[in-house]
């Protein structure tokens, strides 16, 4: 066959598909008239001549059909016919319509919204140019002293022997984050400001839109005043003035130079949402005093890998490097070793486990929406016997039935496909709000083409999916008994049923399954809702006291400014108490600090223990509803130059003094070596960093009023978290305590004002986010699975009519028959049930890192979920069972 | 005459591509070119015809054109094209080789075997 003659049948028929359809009825027309042209001539009548002309053509239908199927254009243009015959189909029967779509546009819609989150957050590469090469390289520290931490920040002189002694990276980049605070126009205003060493912008290979990055030797100190501008912070502060390269600003009172602002689509590093994107790079200059620090670890390291080198490769010599360092320098470095992390794991590390539960939870859902509309479609085929039969019966072929149904469902899957874009719209909208405080990259989840494609792909598998089997089924059914019997039951009936029976149980058994995981995660939040956190959070509301750094050139500065502040805050009507602590309870910013203990072998600063080393002023245990155990609390005569006076957690003094009374004991803190301090109080745990710490984790107070300058490093101010506790609704304290702090120094930023109820609630948020999603799906699950449940009782009903009219007519009860059906819709939930336990034990496995305070095999929840779908299932198979308990005998009888 | 025999499975297309091959044709005239030639002794089935003409066409053997027909009404005409009668020669040999192999066999007497 040639390629030409091919394409152009196929041409003529797409293309001219009716003119070839009329030419095929003339063809034809003149074949019969020309036929009895002939027999009249040998003296047939007319009437009769063409009647034996139709007569001997045989099933002029059939053989056009034939023709159409000869041409090898049929499948384009019966599709089209499908279609047609299939939007007129479910055009007739709406509810049926209406309940497909719906099931599969909420199983679709979900689909989508899930992983448009999943495309923007694990899928898309980094907005930097190669970023699969781009590294992140962490301190691992040793596990002795800081148990289950995998990284840990890195200290400046390990960073440079990193830097100088490795030939894996093109470039290494150190980079902190500073306090800085923009002053000259109007209200100060903080800046989220990184500086980072020399090399930055050409590790990730990032261009300015204006002016230039740093240059080499700009990290040195005294030619570190310049920064670049983000391109946001360039528009709204600038208002996009492209004369801003080389004007001056004032930051921390100290003049800036303007270098460069980067493209609209930097961001380093990777922000959660929009509001907290860095606005400003500067060099970060260290001095040589601060050069040789590698005891104290501050920075975090970016670094691309060469063209050739491997992660693997990398690591090695990482490795190679932190044994000769831990050799060369051991009282700071022993233990202390490198991990080199791709940039990706480590921006979106955290959350993947949570998305990927998600996404199995969306697919489970769009199965079950599948085996629904199966169910349905197959419902359906019982009353379309007839139908298919005549066509069966005037030529249709076994593909060409299959393909009907499949076309239908396609229908169906296409427009619950348009439908569920509208609802992952809606969904998206919702979730990214939530998302923005917790999710990485939040702010790129959009319905972009990605998503499209896997929403149409998603579409038609979900269409061939559920067609597959009612198409199988339908195309079975015997043709001749079909059209003798009519409506009544046929072979095929039975292994419809059958197969109808296998998919509610498969609906159940799915979502059984993600109802166990909803519940677990629902039992976990609560277990968090009711943790103790260690303080009393209602009626305190916080604020982060701002000052720049070096506003204040020695200690005593900033220990007299916190004191006034207090003061001043203390006596505003409405407060009952305020103190101020470095960082608060459920943040991530504390310091974990080497210590020594008096009495104890000396050792180096590697092997030391470390705690949570936290500054508090007089006031805040009491601000915080923070019990004391024993001893007392520090207060005002714990000044410079008396007795260092600390607090200790329990924890901290069980595991340090287990069988001794810890106050009166001595220590020592590594950086600040001038004072010796004496435990003076034990204080109750509180959560650290998170609602859902496992472990209490060991923590000394110390007064801010006994700071000193840290080994090592020259003095620099550095801000305060005040927490103040008030007797009236703490939010409507919070404009006078602004401007109680204002009076004392206009120029501090008041940063974070808020509740701590809502840091609690924060801290609780990712936990709540997953387990409404999953919440929401599972519900979305059990509904759908009611729905197949009921369409396969009444099913099953309208089937045993006669049967059912025979029992009664021999006597059996109503409360029997009620029985007889609900009996069998528990049959199938609890065989569903049975299998989805199974399922659900396997999987529930994987959600262990997003629990707390429960075992995923927890048996309260796995047996709660199961009654729940038993009741369910009841409830579903009541209405049918009800109609199958009014069946008059006489009319079930005759019914066939 | 005697009763006119079936058609065997697969013949068709090549009676059609040898009707046609004597000059171009309609449908019906292509059933009554057989017809003739077979001396009535051939059952073509009506029906059957025109999906094989539509089959032939699709495949490229023979091309079609609308003209008109001995009693002045618009036919469709079929002609053989130049790889129907490449296609149409190769059949041809085939058929020739078959019969001759299937009529040895049947005239086989059990003194060859």
């Amino acid at each position: 066959m040639t390629l030409g003659s091919r394409i152009r049948s196929w041409l003529r028929a797409t293309v001219q598909r009716s003119r070839v359809e009329s030419e095929m009825d003339a063809e034809l027309r003149f074949h019969m008239e020309a036929y009895a042209d002939d027999l009249v001539r040998r003296g047939v009548a007319r009437e009769e001549a063409l009647r034996r002309a139709r007569l001997e053509f045989g099933g002029i239908e059939n053989a056009k059909e034939e023709c159409r199927e000869a041409r090898g254009v049929h499948l384009a243009e019966t599709v089209l016919q499908d279609l047609r015959y299939g939007a007129r189909t479910m055009l007739r029967s709406p509810a049926f319509t209406a309940t497909a779509v719906l099931a599969l546009a909420l199983g679709i819609g979900a689909n989508t919204a899930i992983f448009s989150v999943v495309n923007a957050v694990l899928l898309r590469p980094l907005p930097y140019d190669q970023p699969e090469r781009l590294i992140q390289v962490w301190h691992s520290p040793p596990q002795r002293s800081f148990p289950g931490m995998p990284t840990f920040t890195v200290s400046p002189a390990n960073f440079l022997d990193w830097r100088k002694q490795n030939h894996s990276f093109q470039g290494m980049s150190a980079y902190g984050f500073g306090r800085y605070t923009l002053t000259g126009s109007g209200h100060p205003e903080a800046i989220r400001m990184v500086a980072a060493t020399v090399g930055l912008f050409s590790i990730l290979h990032a261009q300015p839109l204006l002016g230039r990055g740093f240059l080499d030797g700009e990290d040195e100190p005294g030619r570190e005043h310049e920064v670049v501008l983000s391109y946001g912070f360039w528009h709204s502060y600038f208002t996009g003035n492209p004369d801003v390269v080389g004007k001056n600003i004032q930051l921390n009172g100290q003049a800036f130079t303007v270098i460069g602002v980067m493209r609209p689509e930097f961001d380093f590093p990777i922000s959660k949402d929009p509001h907290s994107r860095t606005q400003m790079w500067k060099p970060l200059a260290w001095t040589d005093q601060e050069r040789a620090i590698r005891g104290d670890h501050n920075y975090a390291v970016i670094a691309r890998l060469k063209d050739g080198v491997t992660l693997r490769q990398a690591q090695a010599e990482l490795d190679a490097i932190s044994n000769r360092l831990a050799q060369d320098y051991p009282d700071d470095n022993k233990g202390w070793g490198a991990i080199a992390i791709p940039l990706r794991d480590d921006v979106v590390g955290d959350v993947r486990p949570a998305l990927l539960i998600l996404l199995g939870a969306v697919t489970l859902v769009l199965l079950i929406a599948c085996a629904n509309v199966a169910n349905l479609m197959l419902a359906r085929a019982l009353s379309r016997r007839k139908e298919v039969a005549v066509r069966t019966a005037l030529g249709a072929t076994r593909r060409r039935l299959l393909q009907q149904v499949i076309s239908e469902t396609l229908l169906l899957a296409c427009a619950g496909g348009a439908l569920g874009l509208v609802f992952a719209h809606y969904s998206l909208v919702l979730m990214v709000n939530f998302l923005a405080q917790w999710l990485p990259r939040s702010s790129e989840i959009a319905l972009d083409g990605w998503v499209l494609a896997f929403t149409l792909g998603i579409s038609l598998l979900t269409g061939f999916a559920a067609g597959l089997l009612p198409a199988l089924h339908m195309a079975k059914s015997d043709l001749n008994q079909a059209l003798k019997q009519g409506l009544g039951r046929t072979a095929a009936d039975s292994s419809g049923s059958r197969m109808r029976d296998l998919l509610v149980v498969s609906e159940v058994a799915l979502s059984l399954m993600l109802l166990t995981g909803a519940g677990l995660l629902i039992r976990s939040l609560w277990v968090l809702h009711n943790v103790n956190p260690g303080f009393d959070a209602h009626g305190v509301v916080t604020m982060n006291v701002s000052i720049p750094t070096n506003q204040f050139t020695e200690p005593a500065q900033q220990i007299r400014y916190f004191a006034r502040v207090l003061d001043r805050v203390r006596n505003l009507p409405g407060v009952q108490s305020a103190g101020v602590i470095d960082s608060l309870p459920l943040s991530d910013d504390g310091s974990h600090q080497p210590i020594s203990l008096e009495g104890r072998p000396a050792t180096a600063m590697a092997d030391m223990p470390e705690v949570e080393v936290r500054l508090i002023s007089p006031g805040y245990m009491d601000t915080m509803h923070i019990p004391l155990l024993s001893g007392r609390e520090l207060d005002d005569s714990d000044v410079a130059g008396r007795v260092g006076a600390v607090l200790v957690s329990e924890s901290m003094a069980k595991s340090f003094w287990p069988q001794e009374d810890p106050v009166g004991k001595r220590l020592t803190l590594y950086f600040f070596p001038e004072l010796t301090r004496v435990v003076v109080g034990v204080v109750a745990d509180v959560k650290i960093s998170a609602m859902n710490e496992t472990q209490p984790q060991a923590t000394l107070y110390f007064p801010l009023a006994q700071i000193s300058t840290a080994r090592g490093e020259s003095w620099r101010s550095f801000g305060m978290k005040l927490a103040v506790r008030t007797n009236a609704a703490p939010l409507g304290v919070a404009p006078a305590l602004a401007g109680a702090v204002r009076e004392i120094d206009a120029d501090v930023p008041l940063l974070n004002i808020r509740t701590m109820d809502d840091s609690v609630s924060a801290s609780l948020s990712p936990a709540r986010f997953t387990m409404l999603l999953l919440g929401a799906f599972a519900g979305l699950a059990l509904l759908l699975a009611v729905v197949g449940i009921y369409s396969v009782m009444s099913y099953a009903v309208s089937r045993r009519t006669n049967e059912i009219g025979i029992r009664v007519a021999l006597g059996a009860s109503r409360g029997e028959v009620l029985l007889l059906i609900v009996r069998q819709a528990l049959l199938l939930a609890l065989i569903g049930s049975v299998i989805g336990m199974v399922g659900a034990l396997s999987l529930s496995r994987l959600m262990a890192s997003q629990l707390y305070g429960v075992r995923p095999t927890d048996p309260v929840t796995f047996v709660a979920v199961a009654a729940l779908l038993m009741i369910v299932s009841l409830a579903a198979s009541y209405i049918p069972a009800r109609r199958a308990m009014r069946v008059d005998p006489m009319i079930a009888l005759r019914y066939e | 005459m005697a009763k006119p025999i079936d058609l065997l499975q697969g013949t068709l297309d090549m009676l059609i591509l040898k009707a046609v091959s004597l000059g171009p044709l309609h449908g019906y005239g292509v059933l009554l070119r057989i017809q003739q030639i077979s001396k009535e002794q051939l059952e073509i089935q009506q029906g059957s015809l025109y999906p094989a003409l539509y089959r032939l066409e699709h495949q490229g053997w023979i091309a079609s054109e609308w003209g008109e027909s001995e009693n002045k009404r618009k036919a469709k005409y079929y002609r053989l094209t130049a790889a129907g009668k490449r296609r149409f020669q190769a059949e041809t040999e085939k058929w020739n080789r078959m019969a001759d192999v299937i009529a040895g066999i049947l005239s086989a007497t059990p003194e060859e075997v």
